[in-house]
């Protein structure tokens, strides 16, 4: 089934059950945008704690579809760490088993688990998608998928924890179309019926106007090979979150080992990452203490909380785009739980 | 070496798995809290919210599903925590934190308070148990796509009253009773007329002209004969609008054109009033119902209540809804009354027809039912993402002082923020709090100071009230029956003048205030008191230690100067977003103050003195009560 256009609206009437549940949230982006999610179908990779904050966000804000796609089984730890799965998994697939509990977030969406690895999806099943949300996933398949799908406009998201560090990145294509709500200052008029004060200009606050904008971005490819060791950007590095290296050299760690840093071999695994980030820093002439050697205390497992705050991010830009309001961050956030920042911030090589 | 047990080193997951928590509410901010704290390994919470479920919360309450609507909050979030996590140990209440079972001691409990609340006075309540009680307090809130989180720690940062908070608008008996200019003047007017008829009358909520309003001014001969008049016409002045309701039978059409055509007509001859402005149009049933009803839009473009019926149309349902009430009420028997309910539909359905008739007499433009019910209700729109990302923040300045690392902890927006230091002059946390009312003293009753000033203004649950009289002479006491034979009284009374002094304690909250009064006669129109110095515009500066140093050497007398203030030392160098000199590009801003949508900054407050570059970014009014009131 190739399913596209989130373009036009489709012209179904929102029911009774859905106006009522979804009240609080068309109050603030409005009716269309509801319309616009309620017609869209995203596929989320990877259940684990980022993975089920996204689902819950996506699924209470009332899309179409959602495809939970992993491969992995539960074990002990993965019960502990994400909301959906219920006690007692073990050994079930984790998609198959964040299944239920996610469905009852909101019947109204039609909420699927896939168990197959997404490796060995063919280039098309990534396009019967409005939206792909790629979270546990190499660097390398990372790419891939995003050159897949923003070539036909899919939108392209990637997420990530790593303890008290998580990133998302965004595609939404070269150009993407969305608008902007701008509050109308009325000027009075002759014979306006807005009331018998007619002689100051009022801001009235449900007088609103609706602005188109358009946003371009690059990919995921760009925004990772950044030439560090050039003028330009050096010049830019004073004002670069270091969370963006950190990124790096975690995403190199995956690769190499197949797996992220984990508590039971806190020791070899720390050994491995400090050496990574001077191969990582080295390679693009950086000085080491970019990233602190304490590093390695603060990126193992996913935190919780860390998981709510990216997760939230990263639902709601989801939800912007797919609703085509509001102006998309572009094209890292980056949030350091240590320090309790998040930073907005734009990567391309161009 | 370091020990990992997760994500968190050793030390940190042991006292997190062993401390105690409270969390104040279980709505929006409150599931997420749950979640994220039972994540991370809390294993002792305790959680309470006085609320049921209600289908609008299902959006973003994600612990409560459709067949848990009706049912406790607190009991359902527990019990859908435990099915991921069934080692938790979580205790529920369903119940109200001001009641008075949880005192001190109750709070006392905990190693750490977190607020999930969504009204001032349970949040200013907690703020005085937590300081009372010396427990950090997690202060949060969200509304849209903004979000706050903050840490209140007594003597070390800012309690929630130290910098004053903006109050919910109120507009002037005259604007509502007989100048309405904007669409929520007339909603107002429609919720007391709603009172007026079928709930509980209330002096403060009268619909009927106005003839005391100062801009009508006529001159002594005419008022006799408007009074005359009046009398002839069974005017409210004589009859209330409720019993003169009641002799109509409560009959549709008759209550219709009270309001919408004698009133107005009424109003029209207070000429005066109609010199500036756009005279307002008299509506007659008779005539309306010879009007065609307003062409509906395409259906299924919006949502059925988005649609703006025409005047036909609300006068259709004005006379519907009064019927549907009027048989509630019967039902409800003898002395019956209402009370109104934004999700009771004929009570929603009154309020709109009777707010857009009278927009249309004042030429407004009217608005759809899904919009009256925003204003009326005032209703804050709500999704789970930043209720989510707070909550997150919320568990992290929690790690934080579990840590032992309190002064790192951050007033948080995705960017840190410093805390401010207490306020010297708070009336709440200030070693010896002391404020000052204008009132007037032969006209204020003991009754009104307890209700409108000790306990709505100054947020007392249970004050006791003794006059600096050399006597200690006791106006108000907590306890029950004891001081009932005072409250008619005028403070006169008791030889309160210019200049007393009244001590007023609540022991629940563990809090004295001294109150001194001064007598004022002419205060504005419809005020019965005034708090002096206490206007957001007029907050007092930011403390500065060497001032204070100053102030008692000086020994200047009439400062409060609390002991509790800055004796630790609070960091000035941090990163600001003011002060930061990171480029624009890097959109820090932007990721804090929006999670997107329009950059609605509720309030910025700039604190004066010593810590005048901070910034905050705004304050949120998040205050869901159902008040708009007429002070």
């Amino acid at each position: 089934v190739i399913h596209k256009q989130i373009v036009s609206i489709p012209d179904t009437v929102i029911s009774e059950e859905e106006a009522a549940q979804y009240d609080r949230q068309i109050r603030l982006w409005g009716l269309d945008a509801q319309k616009r999610l309620r017609g869209s179908h995203v596929l989320l990779v990877g259940l684990r704690g980022l993975g089920a904050e996204v689902a819950k966000n996506l699924i209470l804000a009332g899309v179409k579809g959602l495809t939970l796609l992993d491969h992995e089984e539960v074990t002990e730890e993965s019960c502990r760490a994400q909301f959906l799965i219920p006690v007692g998994s073990e050994g079930q697939n984790r998609a198959q088993a964040s299944l239920e509990r996610a469905q009852y977030l909101n019947p109204m969406v039609d909420v699927k688990a896939d168990t197959e690895p997404v490796e060995s999806k063919p280039d098309e099943f990534f396009l019967q998608f409005d939206a792909v949300c790629l979270t546990g996933c190499p660097r390398d398949l990372m790419i891939r998928i995003d050159q897949i799908c923003s070539q036909k406009n899919v939108k392209v998201f990637c997420g990530d924890v790593f303890g008290y560090h998580g990133y998302m990145f965004s595609n939404l294509g070269p150009e993407h179309h969305y608008v902007e709500e701008k509050l109308k200052a009325v000027k009075p008029s002759e014979g306006t019926s807005d009331g018998p004060d007619t002689k100051k200009p009022k801001v009235d606050p449900s007088e609103t106007t609706m602005v188109k904008k358009t946003a371009s971005f690059c990919s995921l490819k760009e925004a990772l090979e950044i030439d560090w060791t050039s003028e330009k950007a050096k010049a830019s590095l004073k004002r670069t979150p270091a969370d963006y290296f950190l990124l790096q050299v975690l995403l190199k760690f995956r690769t190499d080992k197949g797996r992220d840093p984990q508590p039971s071999s806190f020791a070899d695994d720390s050994t491995i990452l400090r050496q990574i980030r001077d191969d990582v820093l080295e390679a693009q002439g950086l000085a080491s203490d970019l990233i602190p050697d304490e590093f390695v205390s603060y990126c193992f497992s996913e935190m919780a909380p860390v998981c709510a705050v990216v997760g939230g991010v990263l639902g709601q830009e989801i939800v912007k785009a797919l609703s085509q309001r509001d102006a998309p961050h572009r094209n890292f956030f980056f949030f350091d739980g240590l320090k309790g920042s998040g930073v907005v911030d734009y990567f391309a090589t161009k | 070496m370091v020990q990992l047990v997760g994500s968190l080193r050793k030390e940190l997951a042991d006292s997190v798995s062993s401390c105690r928590v409270l969390v104040v509410g279980a709505g929006g901010i409150g599931c997420e809290l749950l979640k994220n704290l039972v994540l991370t390994g809390f294993k002792n919470i305790e959680v309470i919210d006085l609320d049921t479920i209600d289908v609008s919360n299902l959006n973003r309450q994600f612990l409560f599903q459709k067949k848990h609507v009706g049912k406790s909050k607190a009991q359902v979030a527990k019990e859908s925590v435990l099915q991921f996590c069934p080692e938790a140990n979580i205790t529920a209440y369903h119940d109200s934190i001001m009641n008075p079972d949880y005192n001190v001691e109750f709070f006392k409990n905990f190693m750490l308070v977190m607020n999930a609340l969504d009204n001032r006075a349970a949040r200013n309540h907690v703020n005085r148990m937590c300081l009372a009680a010396n427990i950090p307090l997690i202060e949060s809130g969200t509304a849209g796509y903004l979000g706050q989180v903050t840490v209140i720690k007594k003597g070390l940062t800012e309690c929630y009253e130290c910098q004053p908070k903006p109050t919910q608008k109120t507009f002037p008996g005259c604007t509502i009773r007989n100048t309405p200019s904007e669409p929520i003047h007339c909603i107002v007017w429609a919720k007391y007329l709603y009172n007026q008829l079928f709930g509980e009358e209330d002096a403060d909520q009268e619909v009927s002209p106005d003839t005391a309003d100062p801009e009508a001014s006529w001159d002594p001969a005419q008022t006799a004969a408007r009074a005359g008049a009046s009398n002839q016409d069974g005017d409210i002045k004589r009859v209330s609008t409720k019993d003169w309701a009641r002799s109509t039978g409560y009959d549709p059409v008759k209550i219709f054109n009270k309001l919408f055509k004698d009133d107005i007509m009424y109003l029209l001859t207070m000429d005066k009033l109609w010199k500036k402005r756009k005279a307002p149009q008299p509506l007659d049933w008779a005539v309306v119902q010879e009007m065609a009803y307003i062409q509906e839009e395409v259906s299924g473009q919006g949502l059925r209540d988005q649609q703006v019926l025409g005047v036909k149309g609300y006068a259709q349902l004005f006379c519907n809804s009064v019927e549907t009430l009027r048989s509630q009420l019967a039902e409800k028997g003898e002395g019956a009354q209402l009370v109104w309910d934004k999700d009771d539909p004929p009570a929603m359905d009154f309020v709109t027809a009777a707010a857009n008739l009278r927009m249309h007499v004042f030429s407004m433009n009217m608005k759809s039912r899904f919009d009256v019910k925003s204003m009326a209700g005032n209703i804050i729109p709500a999704i789970a993402t930043t209720n989510a990302v707070i909550a997150g923040l919320i568990v992290l300045e929690a790690l934080k002082i579990l840590s032992g690392d309190l002064e790192q902890c951050r007033t948080k927006l995705l960017v840190p923020c410093a805390l401010d230091p207490p306020n010297t002059n708070c009336y709440v946390c200030a070693s010896k709090p002391e404020v000052t009312v204008k009132l007037n003293v032969h006209k204020t009753l003991v009754q009104s100071l307890q209700d409108k000033i000790l306990k709505e203004k100054f947020g007392m649950v249970a004050p006791d009230v003794q006059i600096e009289d050399g006597k200690g002479t006791i106006l108000i006491s907590s306890e029950e029956g004891e001081t009932d034979a005072n409250n008619s009284k005028c403070l006169s009374e008791f030889g309160i003048r210019n200049g007393s002094r009244l001590q007023v304690d609540d022991f629940l909250q563990d809090y004295t205030l001294l109150v001194n009064l001064l007598h004022c006669e002419d205060l504005e129109k419809d005020v019965e008191f005034e708090v002096v110095g206490d206007a957001p515009d007029k907050a007092p500066p930011a403390p500065n230690v060497p001032e204070e140093d100053k102030n008692i050497a000086n020994g200047n007398q009439d400062s409060a100067l609390p002991s509790t203030s800055s004796k630790v030392p609070i960091e000035k160098d941090d990163v600001l977003i003011v002060d930061s000199d990171e480029e624009p590009s890097s959109s820090t801003m932007e990721a804090a103050v929006e999670m997107g949508g329009v950059k609605r900054k509720l309030e910025d407050v700039e604190t004066g003195g010593a810590g005048s570059k901070r910034k905050r970014l705004f304050e949120l009014p998040i205050n869901d009560d159902d008040i708009i009131a007429l002070d």
